[in-house]
């Protein structure tokens, strides 16, 4: 995955750092561009889910964060007014590794998606 | 020697199932679905189960995620996409319900 030589970084520099606001807008506009009309349907949702999280994936990976392992967890469900919560909690360095998620919604359906960024030392 | 080392350093997917399904259990074990108590549920389910990896002792950082999800009839889909190197990170998922509710818990763990 990593390869080339030793560049001895503990640290990302500002430029390489993992900046939650601008991952976030990626997600909304992946998730909006192909969530928004559509219907949930048990058939088609397995693979929307996995494209919608390759493709935060990709869009996220190609956007220069190369020191970062990535995490896209997309969560898709039906909205029939049950209940539902999501949490989270990571154990990593703080000063290096982030998160960045967004939440859609429309009338019969929900979208969580969160990435999570953690810097290979 | 090296064996050894891979062994000891290589994402334990049984281990971690069982201190989930173990987490999951003492947390919200005999409960039915409240909406108040829905957030304290997953905070203690998640926290626990950190806690308990952090105490394993090996290199690695953590990342779980809960869903809790009251039973009535709607669909559910989760996936992950990840990015990291596939000989020392790894995931493991757990799905446990009851009669009222679906908790879906997800640990990623990346070696440094």
């Amino acid at each position: 995955m990593m390869q080339g030589s030793n560049t001895y970084l503990i640290r990302p520099n500002h430029q390489h750092k993992f900046k939650p606001a601008v991952v976030k807008e990626y997600i909304r506009e992946i998730v909006r561009d192909r969530l928004s009309g559509v219907r949930y349907n048990p058939e088609e949702v397995p693979e929307l889910c996995r494209s919608l999280a390759d493709s935060i994936k990709d869009k996220v990976k190609n956007a220069g964060l190369d020191r970062y392992k990535l995490v896209v967890q997309v969560v898709i469900g039906e909205q029939r007014g049950q209940g539902v919560k999501m949490s989270s909690r990571c154990l990593w360095d703080a000063d290096t590794d982030n998160y960045a998620e967004d939440v859609f919604m429309n009338e019969n359906m929900f979208c969580v998606a969160a990435v999570f960024g953690s810097y290979y030392y | 020697m090296d064996e050894y080392q891979e062994e000891e350093t290589a994402f334990a997917v049984e281990e971690v199932s069982k201190i989930i399904k173990e987490s999951v259990e003492s947390a919200i074990g005999g409960n039915a679905y409240q909406h108040s108590r829905v957030h304290q549920w997953t905070t203690t389910v998640v926290e626990q189960c950190l806690s308990q990896l952090s105490k394993l002792g090996k290199p690695f950082k953590y990342i779980v995620t809960c869903v809790i999800m009251q039973k009535n009839g709607a669909g559910l889909q989760t996936s992950s996409a990840c990015f990291w190197d596939n000989t020392t990170d790894g995931s493991c998922a757990v799905r446990w319900e009851n009669k009222s509710m679906y908790c879906i818990v997800s640990v990623y763990g990346l070696a440094i």
